[in-house]
């Protein structure tokens, strides 16, 4: 999956900032490190900015400013961005289907349970 | 008419009395009359000897067969007829056939029959037998010929001397002037005069002529021996020796009493026709003058034209005429017309003595003298006023006839009511020629002299009303069909007036029923579109509630009381998420976007792993869990949506359980697995159980989604995509069993009749 040293940093990108925060907090109490983007061109910007790529991306689809889809398009382009695993999360009814389209590593359903959440990340961040 | 009538009398009498008197009785010559076709009319004595046929077998046939094959072949009886009709009179000599075959010698003489007016009427031939003298010599000729003259009884032949003195005589003239041989041979013929005669040097005078021209005739009265007249054709021959010398004549009389006779039935036959001319009433016939002046008048002239005789002869007929026929110089047109061609023929109005007018058939033919001078003219005059009024009655009948189908036509493309009964109206005005026609209402009262037709609507014993037309002339019967067919076609226009607005109402309703069903629709999408968004909105609020609520909940550290309280809360939001899951699925169902993904599983596993989770629930409300689940059942379903299924009525059977067993039953039955899961609960009422899978379709309110409505909504939705069924028995107080009957197959079969798109496996 991603290579070592991605020191358990998880990128939310999501454009409530509610859920943004819930999602980040139940992370951290786990010892995640949360990096926060509220759309698509914020997270670009967080991703080149930091120092260590995350382990995975919790993305949103809808968002202003830059969507999901465009996020993974662009994130894609970039050779030092692409291999960071993308996990689709949305309320969208065919989120399965989106997240195909968006050759993401996986899939959460809003409201997303927290044991899901919590497996899901670990899949990533599990060869630390 | 005329004509034939005095033809057919003047043969008849000319073969009964004069010909056949005569001819009958003469054995030697074969006298027959033909008719211009040569067609065989009489036969006599004669003929039948010499020819050998009776009368029987020769009337009525051709007489070409009296001739040899070869003269047939040449054409020759046609030829002799040809010849007496151009001259006259034709005679041959040559062989003729017998009846048996044999040929005899005949002298014939065929003679053109005139009738009275000229036409031909046939022919006369007369054949002799001369076989003997053909073939014997002259003395035995001379002898027969004696005999043969001497025999004949009809004809008195006799010789006489230059000087008229007889020196011959025969039973024939013994029978026709009363003299023997021996009282008449030696006097002088004129002894058979008239002293008239004799006084103006008569015989002498025929006797000179005879002389002179080979041969005289003349008609005139005779005298018997006894003093009596007769009336005797006369016809007296010069007689010539080898050297052409006068040697004396031969006079042959012919007794024309018996055609004297005939001539004065010709007569009376002629007064016959004359009285019943007279007597004819349904034609005019009468003469005129060469002037046009009225000669004679039948009673059919008084009657059709009105005079009297004494009133009209010697009037000039253009009195029959109309003025303006007067003045334009027709009636002597038509005199000029007959006078120039015959005949002139009309129909035309004429008047009568009353001033009335009738349609008359006019014929008008010239009548000549035997010398062709115009001595007058015939007018037959017929009265057409029946036949014309009928004529013209049916050309009326036929012009209202295709007014009507005009109206017809007209009112057939025209829809507006009005339209039509105005020119329905206008029609019957201009085509009756009357002022006042109207429409009105049954019951209502017609002008009064008004005639009226029904206006009969087409279901039985229904009236729309009448037609009322008032004009000051009678209404012919035509009339009266021909309001009559207006008064159809308004009565058909009147009932599809009706019927279009009947049908206008119906479509203004349908329309109407067609924008409230739009509407609702519409609303329904719109519902339907509210609701998805509405879950979509609330689901992101829930995700953080949910994530801090299980985030607390999790890291625990919280006194007990504190932590049941934090449970509950993850409880209740964790509902609140099912909630928002099952609207999205009401909508994504009332849109048609559910989607099926089949795969092949045990069934009965699903069933005990589902009641494995409600084992908790159940004990909770204390409720015992029968399973009659056979080891495995195997089909291809959505396994998602059946465990749906499962949950949706297991989790409905522990609400409305009453706390009593639930009993979940699974069953192959065939190509169908059924599933039973019956509680004794409080069960539902009757008026309910329809209600029982929502009427969603039906905008039936939305706070009927609430509750077991919604889940049980999705559950029929979810079954009937898998081309199953589900019911439910219920009573109340007794409980509820509901049953799934799902085929085995019936995902991917139902998948085929989805309009949405497949989800991926």
């Amino acid at each position: 999956m991603t290579g070592p040293g991605c020191g358990r940093t998880v990128l939310i990108v999501e454009d409530d900032a509610d859920t943004r925060l819930a999602l980040a907090e139940v992370l951290e109490d786990v010892n995640y490190r949360p990096l926060h983007a509220a759309n698509g061109a914020a997270a670009l910007q967080e991703l080149r900015a930091a120092t260590t790529a995350p382990c995975v991306i919790l993305l949103d689809v809808m968002m202003p400013i830059m969507d999901g889809r465009a996020f993974r398009a662009e994130q894609q382009k970039d050779p030092a961005l692409s291999e960071i695993p993308v996990v689709v999360l949305s309320a969208h009814a065919d989120l399965d289907n989106a997240a195909e389209q968006m050759q993401a590593a996986g899939f959460l359903r809003k409201p997303v349970e927290l044991s899901a959440l919590l497996a899901t990340v670990a899949q990533f961040c599990a060869q630390e | 008419m005329e004509n034939h009538l005095v033809q057919d009398e003047l043969s008849a009498l000319r073969a009964s009395a004069e010909l056949r008197a005569v001819t009958d009785s003469i054995l030697d010559y074969a006298i027959v009359l033909l008719d211009p076709q040569g067609v065989v009319l009489t036969w006599n004595t004669g003929a039948q000897q010499i020819e050998g046929y009776t009368a029987e077998e020769i009337v009525g046939q051709r007489f070409d067969r009296l001739y040899t094959a070869e003269d047939r072949a040449a054409g020759r009886p046609q030829a002799l007829l040809t010849a007496a009709l151009r001259t006259g009179r034709t005679e041959d000599e040559g062989w003729r056939l017998r009846k048996d075959g044999s040929r005899f010698w005949a002298d014939e003489v065929i003679s053109l029959l005139r009738g009275a007016k000229g036409a031909v009427e046939g022919y006369v031939k007369v054949t002799r037998d001369l076989t003997r003298r053909h073939t014997d010599e002259e003395q035995r000729r001379k002898e027969s010929t004696l005999l043969t003259v001497a025999s004949v009884t009809d004809y008195a032949i006799f010789m006489l001397d230059p000087q008229g003195t007889i020196n011959s005589w025969n039973l024939g003239a013994e029978r026709a002037k009363g003299y023997r041989a021996d009282e008449a041979i030696g006097r002088n013929f004129s002894i058979f005069y008239t002293p008239e005669d004799q006084a103006a040097g008569k015989p002498l005078h025929l006797l000179r002529r005879a002389q002179d021209e080979g041969r005289v005739e003349d008609e005139g009265w005779r005298v018997r021996k006894d003093g009596t007249r007769f009336w005797a054709d006369v016809v007296i021959s010069r007689v010539n020796d080898g050297n052409g010398k006068l040697v004396g004549f031969t006079k042959v009389t012919r007794d024309l009493t018996e055609r004297r006779r005939a001539e004065e039935q010709l007569r009376q036959a002629e007064e016959r026709l004359r009285l019943m001319i007279e007597s004819v009433q349904d034609y005019a016939i009468f003469m005129l003058d060469r002037e046009g002046r009225v000669a004679t008048w039948n009673r059919g002239a008084q009657h059709i034209k009105g005079y009297t005789a004494q009133e009209i002869v010697g009037q000039h007929f253009s009195r029959f005429y109309p003025p303006e026929e007067i003045s334009a110089g027709k009636p002597e047109l038509e005199l000029e017309v007959a006078r120039s061609k015959g005949r002139f023929e009309e129909e035309g109005w004429r008047i009568r003595k009353d001033g009335s007018r009738f349609w008359a058939n006019v014929v008008l033919s010239a009548t000549r003298n035997r010398d062709g001078a115009l001595i007058g003219f015939t007018k037959i005059t017929r009265d057409l006023s029946e036949r014309k009024r009928a004529t013209d009655e049916m050309a009326e009948r036929a012009r209202q006839q295709s007014v009507a189908a005009e109206l017809g036509l007209y009112a057939l493309q025209t829809a507006q009511l009005t339209l039509v009964i105005e020119r329905s109206m206008q029609t019957i005005r201009e085509t009756l020629q009357i002022d006042d026609v109207r429409i009105l209402r049954a019951g209502e009262s017609a002008p009064p002299g008004a005639r009226t037709v029904r206006i009969l609507a087409p279901e039985p014993d229904a009236e729309y009303g009448f037609l009322a037309a008032s004009a000051s002339r009678p209404f012919t019967p035509n009339d009266v069909r021909f309001l009559q067919a207006v008064a159809n076609v308004v009565a058909v226009a009147m009932a599809r007036s009706q019927s279009e607005e009947q049908l206008r109402l119906a479509e203004r309703e349908a329309v109407e029923e067609r924008g409230r069903s739009v509407r609702i629709q519409e609303a329904l999408l719109e519902r339907d579109e509210f609701i998805s968004v509405a879950a979509h909105e609330l689901r992101t609020p829930l995700t953080a509630l949910q994530l801090k609520l299980q985030g607390l909940e999790s890291s625990g550290g919280f006194p007990h009381s504190k932590g049941e309280r934090l449970g509950a809360a993850v409880r209740q939001t964790e509902r609140l998420a099912r909630l928002i899951d099952r609207l999205l699925d009401v909508s994504r169902i009332a849109q048609g976007r559910v989607e099926m993904a089949p795969e092949i599983f045990d069934l009965a596993a699903l069933v005990r792993q589902v009641a494995e989770d409600f084992r908790e629930p159940a004990a909770q409300a204390r409720m015992a869990f029968e399973l009659q689940v056979p080891e495995k059942v195997e089909g291809s379903w959505d396994r998602l949506r059946i465990e749906q299924v499962l949950v949706n009525l297991l989790s409905n059977a522990v609400k409305y359980g009453a706390g009593k067993p639930i009993t979940v039953k699974l069953e192959e039955v065939g190509d169908v697995v059924r599933l039973s899961v019956a509680d004794r609960g409080i069960g539902i009422a009757p008026d309910d159980v329809d209600r029982v899978f929502g009427r969603f379709q039906r905008a039936a309110p939305i706070r009927n989604y609430g509750g077991m409505g919604l889940g049980l909504y999705i559950t029929r939705h979810i079954v009937e995509a898998h081309r199953g069924t589900i019911s439910v028995a219920s009573k109340p107080g007794e409980g509820s069993t509901f049953v799934v009957e799902l085929p085995r197959l019936s995902a991917s079969a139902a998948a085929g009749r989805d309009k949405v798109p497949r989800a991926r496996a």
